[in-house]
């Protein structure tokens, strides 16, 4: 955990100041997982302040300080669906649908200034994200939560609230999903 | 075994993505943002189309609990004879009724003649 157990009981009991220092040290770690689950950085910094604004009034329903990950896990991937639902409502796409190599172009012809480094950086995103256009959305944040950011199976089953069997089934469907594709893509040559 | 080779790269590829995603401070704006979103969600404004909401739910909770009501055969308080298979079934279950009005006409009648006719 990144804070003491202390910290979150006085953010429980409506310490703002504990609530703060809760914010900060948790600010860059749920940016980064949004950030990698909605795929639309214009929108990141929207959806963390809505996942802490939900921690804020949702704090007093938290058993115990030791569940604190999970529970705040859950509030990013419940606002990150919420996000996604109301993008499919009005219609909109991913930015990685929009190609993210031809905004790249766009932006080193504007500025000049992006490395070799930076352009094998978004190649590899937008190659990434393809492979996890051939699963749902749902198993895509799954397989997310569990392949990149790095969550245990038990702390997905806390997140989730699921049986561990079953998310164990989920992920290995999944996985085998973009297993094929990224095969597939070896052998077309483009890795 | 080409497999595990294939899912050793895979293992390999999600660490690299997870390397070139862009680390994210937010911007100095995020935590004064917080606190406004809950103060705003805390308000009068944001709680008005909330209860408006909840009144939108429970107006549907109870018509389909009406609903439920009627519909369901057990829970229906309408007339036993309703549930009759056929017109005529239901007119033979109808028993006091029938016998009410005939027994009334009989009665109306008997007030209705007039008392010399009736010596």
């Amino acid at each position: 955990m990144l804070v003491e157990p202390d910290l979150i009981e006085k953010a429980r009991q409506g310490d703002s100041g504990a609530f703060n220092q809760l914010v900060a040290a948790y600010r860059k770690r749920i940016l980064g997982t949004i950030s990698r689950l909605i795929g639309r950085p214009e929108d990141v910094e929207d959806v963390a302040q809505e996942v802490f604004v939900r921690l804020y009034y949702s704090l007093d329903q938290l058993r115990t300080p030791e569940v604190f990950e999970p529970w705040l896990y859950r509030l990013s991937v419940n606002a990150c669906y919420d996000y996604l639902r109301r993008l499919r409502r009005r219609g909109e796409y991913r930015m990685a649908d929009l190609s993210e190599q031809q905004v790249l172009m766009a932006d080193s012809s504007a500025s000049g200034k992006r490395s070799d480094e930076d352009a094998e950086k978004v190649r590899l995103r937008e190659f990434v994200e393809a492979l996890f256009r051939h699963v749902s959305e749902e198993d895509r944040l799954l397989l997310t939560l569990k392949e990149v950011e790095g969550l245990s199976l038990k702390e997905l089953e806390k997140v989730y609230r699921v049986n561990e069997n079953a998310l164990k089934v989920r992920l290995f469907r999944a996985r085998q999903r973009v297993l094929k594709a990224f095969q597939a893509a070896r052998e077309d040559g483009k890795l | 075994m080409s497999t595990n080779l294939n899912d050793q790269r895979l293992d390999a590829l999600f660490a690299q993505y997870r390397d070139a995603c862009p680390e994210m401070e937010g911007s100095p704006d995020f935590m004064p943002g917080v606190w406004r979103r809950i103060e705003k969600r805390g308000s009068v404004a944001f709680l008005l189309p909330r209860l408006a909401r909840l009144a939108c739910a429970a107006s549907v909770v109870i018509c389909l609990v009406l609903a439920a009501l009627v519909a369901l055969p057990g829970l229906s308080t309408a007339h036993p004879s309703a549930s009759a298979a056929t017109y005529a079934d239901a007119l033979s279950a109808d028993h006091s009724a029938e016998k009410t009005y005939y027994t009334e006409s009989i009665r109306a009648t008997d007030n209705l003649v007039p008392a010399d006719y009736a010596r």
